[in-house]
């Protein structure tokens, strides 16, 4: 995945400026940065929710800029948006289905029963509401959702927002499982910037729009600029 | 008195299971689109001359017409969804109002003058007399104007649970965004909700012209008898809806039984407000 000179923004409001960055097949890559930085705004621009105004995307050696959405999802990108966002009022089987929606196939391929073997409480709530789940089972189907379609590459944003402690770890853990055992793409945002660190190789900093700092995770933890601002030491 | 109350109630019950009918196509645009139709009653006017116009032409039945006014009216739908709700949907709500009282008032004047005002009928239908259950008469036509009101609020909700457009209707409904993200086109689901909706008119015009007659301003209580079992029902129940129909069929029924015919709107009307100031989300609705 390449990202060259990404301008972006809402209307005429611009929020991304100039932004570049690459993530190597099955790599992680963090993009860390304080509130308003315009990091959801990245990871929208990416999967074809905000238009870019400028610059270019590349995925797996195609030109994806402007592609659509639901041409993405064919193309193997998934975002699990901020705050999971599953449909409230849909049984977690018709989420989990809704995932596969512009590729209905996948389903013939067992990948629900996967993705039930990862996340065994999805099975149990399988034909509740979505509303009904408490927060950190929100949290897990919407990275099953996202997963649902066999994307090589997955977008998490800010996957342990609003989670309590103990479930940040435990979402993490699977979130490494699953990255391990799909080999998958990881482009990951995240507040928490320990576990950010620790799950990714490389890291981006975005503030004001621009990034203005790169390095791999073990570079950024010894960096003042990162202990200060961000890891709070 | 009670058995006259009864037989009242009988045919409200009968009678609200098409205004329920009416009422989905609303509760369906409404509850995905975030728009209201306030030409919707207009579409069951229209969709009424129409099963006449068809009805006579080819000698056919109200409740046949439907065959041929579904598909008209679910392209009728598609256009007025591509030429003139879709350009409303990111602008000011002002504009949706505009746009659709709009084509209300266009409708009816459109009625006029196609029709001159003049009340109309189908003359005859195969579907006739009335039958008897614990000694009370039913209309048969009533009858049947129920029950197909009742197929087709299950088969749309057999649509909307187990078909891939209804799913991403649904979906739409609950969060765009995260639809969009799934590879929903709104444009496309929003249009096929709207002529759905819209469609679902058709059937109902043609089961309310199998006994009663059409005429340019009856546009304005189906719309708003529509609006009160919607919000009597709540949005998000099936059930809610059929239950809020038979309370406003018979609530209109009894009103015409024992008060002044004239005024059967006002029973209506008083008790959505009476459940607007008890139960202000619906009696059936989510949440
Ligand atoms: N839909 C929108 N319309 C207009 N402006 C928006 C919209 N969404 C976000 N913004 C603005 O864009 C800027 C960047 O927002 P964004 O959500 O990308 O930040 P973020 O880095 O993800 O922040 P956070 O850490 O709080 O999630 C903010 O100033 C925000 O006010
Ligand atoms: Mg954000």
């Amino acid at each position: 995945m390449q990202v060259k000179g990404l301008h972006s923004g809402y209307g005429k409001v611009p929020i991304l400026h100039d932004v570049s960055f690459h993530i190597d097949e099955r790599e992680t890559v963090a993009v860390i940065g304080p509130n308003g930085a315009g990091k959801s705004t990245l990871l929208k621009t990416i999967a074809g929710l905000v238009k870019l105004t400028s610059g270019e995307l590349y995925f797996d050696g195609h030109n994806i800029t402007g592609t659509s959405p639901d041409q993405l999802v064919r193309l193997g990108i998934a975002l699990v948006p901020e705050g999971g966002r599953p449909f409230a009022n849909m049984s977690v089987i018709d989420n989990l289905r809704m995932g596969a929606y512009s590729k209905r196939e996948v389903l013939k391929t067992g990948v629900l029963d996967e993705l039930f073997e990862i996340f065994p409480r999805l099975k149990e709530r399988a034909k509740q509401m979505a509303r009904t789940l408490s927060g950190g089972e929100r949290q897990m189907l919407a990275i099953a959702r996202g997963l649902v379609s066999r994307p090589k590459m997955i977008m998490l944003d800010e996957p342990s927002l609003g989670l309590a402690p103990n479930l940040v770890d435990e979402i993490y853990e699977k979130i490494c499982a699953l990255r391990n055992e799909l080999g998958l793409t990881v482009l990951l945002i995240e507040q928490n910037t320990n576990y950010a660190l620790e799950l990714a190789s490389r890291c981006y900093v975005l503030e004001n729009g621009r990034i203005v700092m790169e390095g791999s995770s073990a570079e950024m933890s010894g960096s003042e600029h990162i202990k200060k601002h961000y890891l709070g030491l | 008195m009670t058995e006259t109350a009864i037989q009242g109630i009988i045919t409200g019950v009968l009678m609200g299971m098409i205004y329920a009918l009416i009422a989905l196509g609303i509760s369906i645009i409404f509850g995905v689109m975030n728009v209201v139709n306030f030409a919707h009653g207009d579409f069951v006017m229209f969709s009424m001359y129409l099963s006449y116009v068809l009805g006579t032409a080819l000698v056919w039945d109200a409740v046949q017409t439907p065959l041929l006014t579904f598909p008209i009216l679910l392209i009728f739908g598609l256009i007025v969804y591509y030429l003139i709700i879709d350009r409303t949907l990111r602008q000011l709500y002002v504009v949706q109002l505009a746009a659709t009282v709009g084509l209300q008032i266009m409708m009816r004047a459109a009625a006029l003058v196609i029709w001159r005002g003049q009340p109309r009928a189908l003359q005859y239908s195969f579907i006739q007399g009335n039958f008897e259950i614990f000694g009370f008469q039913v209309l048969t036509s009533r009858f049947v104007a129920a029950v197909i009101s009742l197929i087709f609020i299950a088969a749309v909700a057999y649509f909307m649970n187990k078909t891939w457009a209804g799913a991403a209707m649904r979906a739409a409904s609950d969060d765009l965004d995260a639809a969009t993200l799934m590879g929903v086109n709104y444009h496309r689901t929003y249009a096929l909700t709207f002529a759905l909706g819209s469609a679902l008119t058709a059937i109902a015009g043609g089961l309310l012209m199998s006994f009663q007659q059409t005429d340019p301003v009856g546009g304005i209580r189906f719309g708003f008898l529509s609006w009160c079992v919607l919000a009597l029902a709540g949005l998000g129940s099936i059930p809610g809806l059929i239950a809020a129909g038979a309370i406003v069929g018979v609530a209109e029924s009894l009103q015409v039984t024992f008060f002044n015919p004239q005024g059967r709107l006002l029973a209506v009307y008083a008790i959505f407000i009476l459940v607007l100031w008890l139960k202000p989300r619906g009696l059936f609705g989510r949440k």
